[in-house]
């Protein structure tokens, strides 16, 4: 009809979009949290008493019944326990309040429900490397509770969605009585009200970092610890996409957690922010690889067979910066092998032959370090790390077969 | 006249608006129990929320507490009707000589095969091999352990949601309606959704025996069809998911081939 008209309606359009999009943003800019604003919301033995929280508890504790018998979870008494005591030390005010539960998959996560109890998953556990690391994912956790998340963005939630469903049904409506078209804008704002709730789920996680580094903090663990778990965790991904020839994935509007790039450098801003001169702090690793020791074999195991050698590799490195042993050099091997490319299997043998050395070695790495030197021809020798193999594990599920190799 | 003819149609499609579905399914050679039967229903699953403005669902712990006992009231009041002996369990552990862990697996395991039996008869994904026979599930070992142990003939599971309209709900509704007059008719947003769904399990052999799923949704919020939070409408809900259980076809061939 005329030019006018449509530059007028589509800056119009602009205008009217960013304006819905304001009106329902929260206000919450994606700048860094500062640890001292956060004050828990939460104190001991909370319940609570409004009805939308009240329903969505009993809700959970529907969930948690379910999660609390999943024969998934590692219910070994000393492991339950350690974890417990670790939330219990950094919950803050609600510490004695939260149930912990530890669930057997290999993946880098946890989860606090609105309810207070919180699921760890072993995956975590592999990649931790001290005690002040656990902690800090703990930390962030039971931060979450502590500025009661859940319910906050729940009703936000609900307040955007209301406010969509309204204001949409009043642009159909008016728009038909005054014979304009509206629906464009009804998108816009449809649009607006999506990206504005990622973006309160990405200002509830920087809360949570927030939270935790502090309570970390006041914990006597070393703040830096939390950046470097993240770092960890960018490094973990930018390997694992190189050995796929693939870029690692970067941050978009519709992400529920800021990007680790960013979360590691507010968390840098803040660890430095928190940590007291002159005090001293503890990252209790020691204590931390004897909660786990028993279960370290295991998620080593899930982790290899998880088919991702640039995450392995990397996280098996990582660990290995405090330290290589039998074990860690055994999994390195199996990296390799499973990958089976050329040359693997010469890598592989190189792993073994290095986990034999170490006293911690297991069993298995005597098995295929024997095999690669049969392979080699050095059957003597193999037969010697056969003998060593059967002597450790006598009941093996091959150890007629390798009797007979040995002779 | 545009306006009444709009205002006509809007009328005419209330009724169809708001609709209850039925589905029931028996294995062929089931025959509903009656007379001297023990039942053991396990604990109902219920969940009342209530739908807001915005279509989010709000659970509310008051509702479903009120839902869950109407619902249990109702089904006693309806099975001491057919004669049996019914047990329901308000807690996994008060079965006595059954631990509360061994109720729980047998009710997920419930889950599990009640979801394939409306993955498979409901949803469309029929199974080639389990054609014209009636209802071909079973769970095993482990539910006529349950009965061996409790002395339990049958076991019911029910599960049951429902979605109250709020005002607000209501009120957009409303706001669409009135839309029609001038000529954005959209009063349909979707109200209030109930599904509800049950499994009989003869424990003798382990055998899902019977399965029905009632569906009720109204397109305009405000229309109701029995809320579970109250106890009338609780019992309508019992009534339309286990009051009128049929016999299997084999059953149902033998009993036609006798009256002939």
């Amino acid at each position: 009809m005329c030019i006018r008209c449509l530059e007028l309606s589509r800056r119009s359009l602009l205008v009217g979009g960013g304006a819905a999009a304001a009106a329902l943003g929260t206000g919450v800019a994606e700048a860094r949290v500062r640890p001292n604003d956060m004050v828990p919301l939460v104190g001991p033995g909370y319940k609570p008493v409004d009805k939308d929280e009240v329903g969505i508890w009993q809700l959970m504790e529907r969930a948690e019944e379910e999660i609390a018998g999943s024969n998934l979870l590692i219910n070994d008494p000393e492991l339950t326990g350690y974890l417990r005591n670790l939330i219990g030390a950094v919950g803050g005010p609600a510490a004695r309040d939260f149930r912990i539960y530890l669930a057997h998959i290999p993946d880098f996560n946890a989860m606090m429900f609105p309810t207070g109890f919180g699921v760890i998953f072993t995956g975590l556990l592999l990649r931790m490397r001290n005690e002040a690391q656990l902690a800090s994912v703990i930390a962030h956790e039971a931060g979450h509770f502590l500025r009661r998340h859940q319910i906050r963005s729940w009703r936000d939630m609900r307040r955007k969605s209301d406010v969509l469903a309204i204001g949409s049904m009043l642009a159909g409506v008016g728009g038909a009585a005054g014979g304009v078209y509206l629906g464009d804008y009804v998108q816009l704002a449809q649009l607006g009200t999506i990206l504005s709730l990622f973006q309160y789920s990405r200002a509830m996680e920087a809360e949570a970092d927030a939270m935790g580094i502090k309570l970390i903090a006041e914990n006597g663990y070393p703040p830096m610890e939390m950046p470097t778990v993240w770092q960890q965790l960018i490094g973990e991904e930018r390997l694992s996409a190189r050995y796929r020839n693939k870029r690692r994935r970067r941050g978009s509007l519709f992400d529920s957690h800021p990007s680790p790039d960013s979360r590691l450098a507010d968390l840098r801003l803040s660890a430095s922010e928190v940590t007291v001169p002159g005090r001293g702090y503890d990252s209790r690793r020691a204590r931390y690889l004897s909660a786990i020791g028993k279960i370290r074999p295991m998620m080593l195991d899930d982790q290899v067979k998880l088919n991702d050698p640039g995450a392995s590799t990397y996280l098996i490195q990582t660990l290995a910066q405090d330290g290589w042993n039998g074990l860690l050099r055994f999994y390195e091997g199996e990296v390799w092998r499973l990958r089976n490319r050329p040359g693997d299997e010469a890598r592989a043998a190189q792993s073994y032959a290095a986990a034999v050395v170490y006293p911690d070695a297991p069993a298995d790495a005597f098995r295929w370090h024997g095999i690669q030197l049969l392979k080699n021809g050095r059957s003597a020798e193999a037969r010697a790390a056969f003998s060593r193999y059967l002597t450790m594990k006598p009941n093996a599920p091959d150890a007629a077969w390798v009797r007979q190799m040995v002779g | 006249m545009r306006k009444w003819g709009l205002a006509l149609a809007l009328a005419l499609s209330v009724p169809l608006s708001a609709c209850v579905q039925m589905k029931q399914y028996a294995d062929v050679q089931f025959t509903p129990p009656q007379g001297d039967y023990k039942l053991l229903v396990l604990r109902p699953d219920v969940t009342v929320g209530s739908l807001t403005t915005g279509g989010m669902v709000e659970p509310r712990a008051d509702w479903t507490e009120q839902a869950r006992q109407s619902i249990i009231a109702a089904i006693h009041a309806q099975q001491a009707a057919r004669g049996g002996k019914v047990t329901i369990l308000a807690r996994r552990n008060e079965l006595p000589g059954v631990s509360a862990e061994e109720v729980a697996e047998v009710e997920r395991l419930f889950y599990a095969v009640g979801q394939s039996i409306v993955l498979h008869k409901y949803l469309g994904e029929y199974l080639p091999t389990k054609r014209r026979r009636g209802l071909d599930w079973t769970l095993g070992e482990d539910a006529v352990r349950l009965g061996q142990k409790t002395g339990y003939d049958y076991a019911l599971f029910l599960h049951a949601e429902d979605q109250v309209a709020s005002r607000g709900r209501v009120m957009l509704g409303v706001l669409g309606a009135a839309g029609c007059l001038v000529g954005f008719c959209y009063p349909n947003v979707g109200g209030a959704t109930q599904l509800d769904y049950a499994g009989l399990v003869d424990l003798k052999t382990g055998e899902v025996v019977w399965f029905n799923v009632v569906q009720a949704s109204s397109e305009i919020p405000g229309l109701k069809f029995g809320e579970l939070r109250t106890p009338k409408g609780a019992a309508q809900m019992v009534d339309r998911l286990l009051g009128r259980m049929k016999p299997g076809q084999a059953v149902r061939e033998a009993q036609a081939r006798e009256k002939r």
